[in-house]
């Protein structure tokens, strides 16, 4: 296994107040926590930072923690002393900091201090319980939610096995996507979340809708919005066009005397529903090039022909 | 040759075609019902139904109460603070689709 300096990890010094270490990681919470932060890798950096924090925060895991001493490298090669949790006792109080709902102490400081997880830790009401309801975000394409979709999801879960260690588990799902489904929506799979304790219902799995980053198409809401280039003289004299849609293609009339930025609307082409969205193409205006003698003469004439200033109001 | 036949699950649309009541939410959500309760007086989520026990949430509710259960635990942040918090996040999903209408590339 790989050395974890959580000291790194929040960026203290190893003799840092445990007020500090609350400072410090209050900070770095606010600006990485995945629910609030923009961040690319806002949610790995999150669960780094968590889990150091829930050894980091606990005086008595912390002393644990620091009794491995001090010549270890981030990252380094690493084999736990034996009874590396001799001589300490853990009350067992521990935080509930964790991002998520599977998280408790990190896997790595786990298998030093053999501290086992219990997912269902103060959450099992009673002997008979359902189980446990499961969340995960899934990317679909914007074509799937203009269509509809059976789709193949592919899932990694953490359980506990038997010896209370977590491992990770694959599953793949195959789902109805439904028409018309937008991002940022919530699927509901009945009976697909964790297992019933005691012959109560399995728990529901909870899908979150993302849109893979389309390279033409960009999405708000319902609505839709692609960029159609134009040629100065398509934009100045008016054209027909075909256009290709997430639906196909459509005929377009481009209006003479169109400008840079103009949005045309086409209703009901955005996102299919029962208040389906609008599809907004927006007009932009590209120049071509004035690099051989012939074109720039071309733009001279038309230079001759149009008195314009751009910069007259 | 056989053909592999593949049950596609069926699912709901939360925001449209569900909703939840206290107990539902809070299993959906993992947060307690002293959390739901507190972010309802706070005026975050707004159930119909006058008691408890007939609350009745709109499926768009699970995403506020999930958001406010992992603010809550990961920040220690307060119910009123949570309620500053969605409402500040909220404008700035506006203000970034304000932003997807206004961009040109």
């Amino acid at each position: 296994m790989k050395f974890k300096d959580y000291y790194e990890t929040l960026g203290v010094k190893r003799d840092a107040t445990q007020d500090q270490i609350k400072s410090v990681y209050r900070k770095l919470a606010r600006k990485f926590h995945p629910d609030v932060s923009k961040e690319a890798d806002a949610e790995a950096r999150f669960k780094e930072m968590g889990e150091a924090y829930k050894v980091l925060k606990d005086p008595e895991s912390r002393a644990s923690y620091d009794q491995l001493g001090t010549n270890w490298q981030n990252g380094q090669d690493f084999q736990p002393p034996p009874n590396a949790d001799a001589g300490f006792e853990f009350s067992g109080r521990g935080g509930n900091t964790g991002f998520g709902d599977n998280s408790d102490f990190g896997d790595y400081f786990e298998q030093m201090f053999g501290q086992k997880t219990d997912f269902k830790q103060g959450r099992r009401r009673n002997v008979h319980a359902q189980g446990e309801d499961h969340h995960a975000k899934v990317q679909i394409d914007l074509e799937d939610a203009y269509r509809g979709a059976e789709r193949n999801i592919s899932l990694r879960m953490p359980v506990v096995d038997d010896n209370g260690h977590v491992i990770t588990k694959d599953r793949t799902l195959s789902v109805n996507i439904p028409k018309g489904i937008r991002a940022g929506q919530t699927l509901r799979l009945s009976g697909q979340g964790g297992p019933g304790v005691g012959g109560g219902q399995a728990g529901d799995l909870y899908l979150e809708i993302v849109f893979r980053p389309h390279p033409r198409y960009r999405v708000d809401g319902r609505d839709v919005y692609v960029d159609l280039p134009l040629a100065p003289w398509e934009a100045a004299l008016g054209a027909s066009l075909t256009v290709p849609i997430p639906e196909g293609s459509v005929e377009l009339t481009i209006p003479a005397n169109s400008v840079d930025g103009r949005k045309l609307r086409l209703k009901g082409k955005g996102i299919p529903g029962k208040e389906a969205g609008d599809l907004y193409v927006v007009l932009t205006i590209v120049l071509p090039p004035a690099d051989t003698e012939a074109e720039k003469e071309a733009y001279r004439k038309l230079q001759a022909a149009i008195p314009f200033n751009p910069r007259a109001v | 040759m056989s053909k592999t036949v593949i049950n596609y699950l069926e699912c709901q649309v939360v925001e449209e075609n569900i909703h939840l009541t206290l107990f539902e939410l809070c299993q959906a959500s993992h947060a307690s019902e002293e959390t739901i309760t507190s972010l309802v007086l706070e005026g975050v989520l707004e159930p119909t139904g006058q008691q408890a026990q007939d609350w009745q949430f709109t499926g768009a509710s699970l995403r506020r109460a999930k958001l406010a259960k992992h603010l809550t635990e990961d920040m220690e942040i307060n119910a009123p603070g949570i309620a500053l918090a969605l409402d500040l996040l909220e404008r700035i999903d506006m203000l970034q689709a304000e932003l997807v209408r206004m961009s040109r590339h």
